[in-house]
């Protein structure tokens, strides 16, 4: 039974280096759209598209930072904070809020300031819950 | 649509049970003992303690009072449960070794009384149930399928299938079918084949903590609650079970009470219960909370406990200093002022929709609630 087990989770880790490669070519292509929004200042849709399609199931680390950095360059070019979630949809929330977490973690003055003053803005649209989801899930993490 | 009564009963309560007139009810004050006060759910009515019953060593960790048979059955973190039966004026204790090496944690009797569920910390379920020819409740258990505490127990109607919650994040369904307690007649549907401890369902939604799992009155549905600010419903349970999960604002819930086969009530938290409602086509969402005085949590001022976190969390990056401007904790000023932890039904006799409930929480209080308009809200959101 153990030996089973063993077996099948080898194969899935043989799937899933496999699909790194293909994570990391979406992530790249994301990464090319959203400069694009970015050269045309929208900022919301940059947001989304940054957001969508996040590697949270995959435990590769080089896709979770590819995708990082794909995010953090979308939340350090958003200047006006308030336009920025005034058409971003709720089903985004949740997902932004453990980027922020993330954000936070880096410990880097710039990006912590710009974390906090999104955090407080998104915590008064998406409330408590929000916040508690972004913590609880050790899962689908960012 | 609000609270008829408060009672503060202690410091905090861990768990309370009604009789089955509802003319007592027993409360644990976050100790070893239980203490019965003669009560009622109406509004202007005062409660007397008339009895203490004292037996166990450590904290009662959950309390059930069979309706049918007038017992009360009693768990504690001192690993032993009690079957308490009234004998003159006297509450008379049955000890019950359920044979666990942690906490019990809660305690559920079947719909027929004559089992009882135990949940406890050992990542066991203990089913209990009384043998004649011995004079000696017996546990069996349901060993193995849980990978961590046993948060919550629910009974089928049907009185053989169980469900739980647990702190490994799933709800479970298992078969307690015990030969010559339970008859094959009295199983519904598939169910009846199946042998004791076996699992029929287990649902992976939640990524964390789960907790306050129940039936729907007709045994067709399951709610209960993550600890990720979630509630999960499932419709039709068996093979062709509809799921479904709603994220809310609010801080997380403890427990759950269906009201009717389509309105639950979600407690916890947000010290402030939750109305959820099905829509004609079956869609579960968040409509509403119950306590009117409170503004809702979600709005941008937050639960009174936190702002004096955020005040220091944003401060900071907004002016590096000045955190002793934020103002300090104030009690949030509605009918609960702490977690609520439990929910039990009030109902009228003779009627099938739950239209009065109780609740108890760590404010030490229980507080009794009335919807009356339901049938207004309901026309309200076309249901």
């Amino acid at each position: 039974m153990e030996e089973k087990e063993e077996g099948g989770h080898e194969r899935m880790m043989f799937v899933e280096a496999e699909n790194a490669e293909a994570i990391i070519a979406r992530i790249e292509h994301k990464s090319r759209q959203v400069e694009r929004l970015l050269r045309l200042s929208r900022h919301t849709e940059a947001l989304k598209t940054a957001l969508e399609d996040s590697p949270t199931r995959t435990k590769d680390e080089r896709c979770k930072s590819a995708n990082w950095i794909v995010v953090h360059r979308v939340l350090m070019a958003s200047k006006d904070v308030d336009a920025v979630f005034i058409s971003l949809d709720p089903e985004y929330y949740d997902i932004l809020m453990k980027y922020l977490y993330k954000g936070l973690a880096t410990g880097d003055r710039p990006t912590c300031d710009q974390c906090l003053r999104l955090h407080e803005k998104l915590t008064e649209k998406a409330g408590l819950g929000c916040i508690v989801r972004a913590l609880a899930d050790t899962t689908n993490t960012v | 649509m609000a609270a008829v009564a408060a009672h503060q009963l202690g410091q905090c309560i861990t768990c309370h049970a009604w009789n089955a007139d509802l003319s007592m009810v027993a409360v644990c004050t976050n100790n070893n003992e239980v203490h019965i006060y003669r009560a009622s759910p109406d509004g202007n009515s005062i409660w007397d303690r008339i009895y203490i019953l004292q037996k166990h060593d450590q904290l009662v960790s959950g309390i059930d009072w069979g309706t049918r048979l007038n017992k009360i059955v009693t768990v504690s973190h001192d690993r032993n449960s009690y079957v308490w039966s009234l004998e003159g004026t006297e509450w008379m204790p049955t000890l019950v070794i359920l044979r666990l090496n942690r906490a019990a944690i809660c305690v559920k009797w079947s719909p027929r009384e004559n089992k009882f569920a135990v949940g406890s910390g050992a990542k066991s379920v203990c089913i209990c149930y009384y043998e004649q020819d011995n004079n000696w409740w017996v546990s069996k258990l349901i060993r193995k399928k849980h990978n961590s505490t046993v948060t919550s127990v629910a009974w089928h109607p049907n009185n053989v299938l169980l469900a739980t919650t647990s702190t490994d994040g799933k709800c479970r369904v298992f078969s307690t079918f015990i030969r010559g307690v339970d008859t094959r007649d009295s199983t519904v549907g598939p169910s009846g084949d199946m042998k004791f401890g076996e699992q029929l369902v287990q649902l992976d939604l939640s990524f964390s903590w789960t907790f306050g799992v129940k039936w729907s009155p007709s045994g067709s549905s399951i709610a209960y609650v993550g600890h990720n600010s979630t509630i999960y419903f499932i419709d039709d349970v068996g093979p062709s079970a509809c799921a479904q999960t709603v994220a809310f604002s609010g801080l997380p819930l403890r427990d759950v009470l269906f009201l009717s086969e389509r309105v639950v009530v979600g407690v916890g938290y947000d010290c402030n219960p939750m109305l959820f409602i099905a829509d004609n086509r079956g869609t579960w969402s968040f409509v509403k909370f119950l306590d009117e005085k409170k503004s809702s949590p979600a709005s941008s001022k937050y639960g009174s406990q936190f702002s004096e976190a955020f005040g220091k969390f944003y401060g900071q990056a907004k002016h590096g200093a000045n955190i002793d401007a934020v103002e300090p904790s104030k009690a949030p000023g509605g009918s609960h002022e702490n977690c609520i932890t439990c929910i039990l039904p009030l109902p009228y006799p003779g009627e099938t929709t739950v239209k009065r409930f109780s609740t108890s929480g760590l404010d030490g209080k229980v507080v009794i609630w009335e919807l009356s308009n339901l049938n207004n809200l309901f026309s309200q959101l076309a249901i």
